[in-house]
């Protein structure tokens, strides 16, 4: 009984942790770079903003992605000179799980 | 509004109110491994993703108060998900067939389970309730298992997240039908670590998920 419990603690002490990325906002936008602003139904937890950020991060175009869980937002850091059209970001959105309810942009 | 309804209706229904088991489908292209130790079984789920809808992988048990173990495949399947601005909800079918064998080897076979789950979610409270039925061919059972769970703090993402739970299982045919299970849930990065124990069996409950 004991010993599975012990091995899956020794496991899970050494495996990797992904952790939120740098937060992204317009001030700290590189040039040509845009921000685009998802808000988002249904996400309550680090597996929910694992989930987007993993989607997001597929995509080619994508430099950076920050989630608030409390404002249910997924904010995602473009290349400079990188474009998303809204119908890839509900894409992403909606493969990861979750509901788009709107879409803000900022350039630098 | 009318999915928030819903949520509300389905939390009503189960009679609970809050904390779900981690959910058995993930993004698609990601995998998970779910290691249970309760005072009932143990068991090892490695499952991989095509869709955030479907999960397909392996699953094997030992369970204790049973005396046998299952070794086979699981298919998971999302039913419905209710997106809420502060809330979500699940509905989940599971089905496993596999091989079946008692401790002693005095009988085995082929197996299969089938079940249902649902949870319902918020950043503070959480709740759960599943049901799954077995066929052994030497031995049939149904497993009934709820949570409540509310979290003494909510932190952001990345924090280190901690949920105090309950757990209710009922096994009619168990030698201790019905027991709860006070629990800890750590919640950080890609790993989740339950940890609780069960007075009436006066047995740990140590569970370990880990998503990538």
């Amino acid at each position: 009984m004991m010993k599975p419990i012990l091995m899956a603690l020794a496991l899970s002490a050494t495996a990797p942790v992904a952790l939120a990325e740098a937060p992204a906002s317009e001030a700290s936008l590189p040039a040509d770079a845009t921000l685009i602003t998802a808000k988002v139904n249904g996400m309550v937890c680090d597996f929910c903003a694992q989930a987007v950020t993993a989607m997001f991060n597929k995509d080619e175009a994508v430099e950076a992605v920050e989630v608030d869980l409390d404002n249910g937002e997924i904010r995602v850091t473009l290349k400079g000179g990188a474009a998303m059209v809204d119908d890839r970001v509900e894409e992403l959105v909606t493969k990861s799980g979750y509901d788009l309810v709107e879409i803000l942009r900022a350039t630098a | 509004m009318s999915a928030l309804k819903a949520t509300l209706c389905l939390g009503a229904a189960l009679g609970l109110a809050a904390a779900a088991h981690a959910r058995p489908v993930s993004y698609p292209g990601g995998w998970t491994v779910m290691q249970r130790n309760t005072s009932t079984f143990s068991s090892l789920h490695l499952h991989y993703s095509p869709t955030f809808k479907d999960s397909i992988g392996v699953y094997g048990e030992q369970n204790w108060d049973g005396d046998w173990s299952f070794a086979g495949g699981q298919y998971n399947r999302l039913l419905k998900r209710w997106n809420a601005p502060k809330s979500q909800a699940n509905l989940y079918f599971n089905l496993g067939a596999g091989y079946a064998e008692t401790f002693e080897g005095n009988e085995s076979g082929a197996a299969g389970f089938a079940g249902f789950a649902a949870d319902w979610e918020t950043r503070r409270w959480f709740t759960s309730y599943s049901v799954r039925g077995y066929d052994l061919g030497f031995d049939q059972d149904v497993h009934h298992t709820a949570r409540l769970g509310v979290a003494p703090y909510i932190g952001d993402y990345g924090d280190l997240h901690t949920w105090l739970m309950v757990e209710v299982h009922n096994l009619p045919e168990a030698d201790t039908p019905t027991t709860v299970t006070p629990l800890v849930r750590f919640f950080y990065g890609v790993q989740l670590v339950e940890i609780g124990y069960t007075p009436e069996t006066e047995r740990f409950m140590a569970n370990w998920i880990i998503r990538f």
